[in-house]
């Protein structure tokens, strides 16, 4: 009997067919979650008051002073209610059909209306999204992440109307990667004020792990913001950044705004212009967000690329949208986003020496390589996240 | 023979107390960074508990009453005033810090794992995790007396 089980060579297909096979998955979540202690802890082991407890008079405590001299207070990193971070997350993104219209190869101003060498229906547009960051130093005084992200785009494209270009077929066969090293520095310089640096470098292109693409491609994005935070409640800054988030190294100004009102019920997480959300917090254990995210890279694709010049295509969307998180249990969460998203660029330029990158900004007229143009479709992302204390 | 016997144990006793009077050093009035609460850390049997004392802001802003545990995920906590609760729990000394014992955040009505290491007689560094060390956030509390 386990000798036929066993040549069947696929112990999955047989626990699908079983009808008990949704409760094997439940309880194995069950299982790993506990056995690795991620789950909040009980809280009825709490010896009860003694009767010199209940009587015990509480303003005694209301003067008092540190037994140290020169002590310190630093604020903290977060407001209240914010939504938690996450030391790791999984999560699978897709984007609903959409047409797909890539021009010829050439040289294009910003504007220009090439002819459509190929046009298909991108019937799939998504793939997995793995992160993590782990905290390196995490006092009260000093907070230093490390991170690491993970993202594919996968493609799967219809019937073309005309013949497939040499991107589509990169597209159809690899997608697109994104594999990224990034850190965070959070220092608070006393109670109220605090420096925030955030910087990143990611490999993006259409590589395989088993054809790694050259660290010599790396993209970098670096912030900085000089911040307050008056109360509990509220934290601004203003700073600057190098980024890609729309596809193209650019250089901006940010703003960052994350509040939460008095009755602890709507808030706002900004990172302007990467990011601005309102959250509806339900209680602490549900929230609803609400805004768009700015989500872009410039992806190098090997099959249009040589050792003179690399052709990247400048991804950039904007992603309007609703987004649900909920704890599932102790420091599991889950997160289901749906909204639009739209193609703020997917335009390639051919960066020359050895493809060294360019500042274009929103003023420079450097011609494209190519203008190419995608539909705006629905989208959806549904991600399982280990959440910081 | 009998006289070492009787010296061995004298200087293990010896020891013994001494490791309970270093894990004593926890007790007393602590204040976290952020200067919102105070903490009252005693000893309960061989562990050692902390409990709110004080609160910058012991009013709800929203009731006007005095703060509760409302984000307790058990909902007969709820009400329970925050000042008095046991925010710190099961705290054992092993000789250089207090390990398996726990912290409850208020704010979220979550409870970490926490270890506690003393700095100095009047620092300590608190650290709340998820599953490993690794993954957690410390703080830094300092001791405070009564004027």
């Amino acid at each position: 009997m386990f000798g036929n089980v066993f040549r069947s060579n696929n112990i999955a297909i047989i626990l699908k067919k079983s009808i008990h096979y949704r409760f094997f998955c439940l309880s194995l979540l069950w299982a790993i979650t506990y056995s690795s202690g991620l789950t909040a802890q009980s809280t009825d082991t709490i010896p009860p008051a003694t009767p010199a407890e209940a009587e015990e008079d509480y303003s005694i405590y209301d003067n008092v002073q540190f037994t140290d001299t020169g002590t310190r207070r630093y604020c903290s990193p977060k407001v209240f209610d914010q939504s938690p971070q996450r030391f790791l997350s999984v999560a699978w993104d897709a984007q609903m059909p959409y047409t797909l219209q890539l021009s010829a190869i050439g040289s294009y101003t910003d504007g220009d209306n090439p002819a459509i060498a190929e046009e298909a229906r991108a019937n799939y547009t998504g793939g997995l999204r793995l992160s993590a960051n782990i905290p390196v130093i995490s006092k009260n005084s000093f907070v230093w992440q490390m991170g690491m992200n993970y993202w594919e785009t996968r493609y799967k494209l219809g019937e073309n109307q005309k013949p497939a270009t040499a991107l589509s077929t990169a597209l159809r066969n690899g997608g697109l990667r994104t594999l990224g090293l990034n850190t965070t520095i959070f220092k608070p310089l006393n109670e109220k004020s605090f420096i925030l640096f955030q910087g990143s470098s990611d490999l993006n292109g259409d590589y395989s792990f088993s054809d790694f693409q050259s660290l010599r491609y790396l993209r970098y994005s670096a912030a900085v913001i000089v911040g307050r935070r008056p109360n509990d409640r509220k934290q601004w800054g203003v700073g600057v950044a190098r980024t890609y988030r729309v596809g193209e190294m650019n250089y901006l100004p940010v703003i960052l705004f994350n509040y939460t009102a008095p009755n602890r019920k709507w808030g706002t997480e900004i990172l302007f212009p990467a990011r601005a959300h309102v959250r509806r917090t339900i209680n602490p254990r549900n929230l609803i967000l609400v805004g768009y995210e700015l989500e872009g890279q410039s992806y190098r694709i090997a099959a249009l690329s040589d050792t003179e010049r690399s052709l990247e295509i400048r991804r950039g969307e904007m992603r309007t949208r609703v987004e649900y998180q909920r704890q599932l249990s102790g420091f599991i969460w889950l997160s289901c986003q749906a909204g639009w998203r739209y193609d703020w660029s997917f335009n390639a330029d051919y960066l020359e020496n050895d493809g060294k990158d360019f500042f274009r900004g929103f003023t420079g007229n450097q011609k494209y390589s190519m203008l190419n143009t995608l539909g705006n479709p629905l989208y959806f992302n549904i991600g399982i996240h280990l959440v910081s204390p | 023979m009998k006289s070492l016997s009787i010296l061995f144990f004298l200087l293990i006793g010896t020891w013994g107390a001494a490791a309970q009077d270093a894990g004593d050093k926890l007790i007393g009035l602590w204040e976290p960074s952020n200067g919102k609460a105070r903490v009252k850390i005693e000893k309960i049997g061989n562990k050692y508990y902390g409990k709110i004392v004080w609160l910058r802001e012991p009013l709800d802003p929203q009731t006007k009453a005095a703060k509760v545990d409302k984000n307790n995920p058990d909902e007969s906590m709820r009400t329970v005033p925050l000042k008095g609760y046991r925010m710190l729990k099961d705290f054992t000394f092993n000789g250089t810090e207090w390990t398996d014992g726990s912290i409850y955040d208020p704010e979220s009505g979550s409870t970490y794992s926490s270890v506690i290491k003393a700095k100095d007689d009047n620092t300590l560094d608190i650290r709340g995790y998820v599953g490993v060390k690794a993954l957690g956030r410390s703080d830094v509390w300092k001791r405070v007396q009564v004027k």
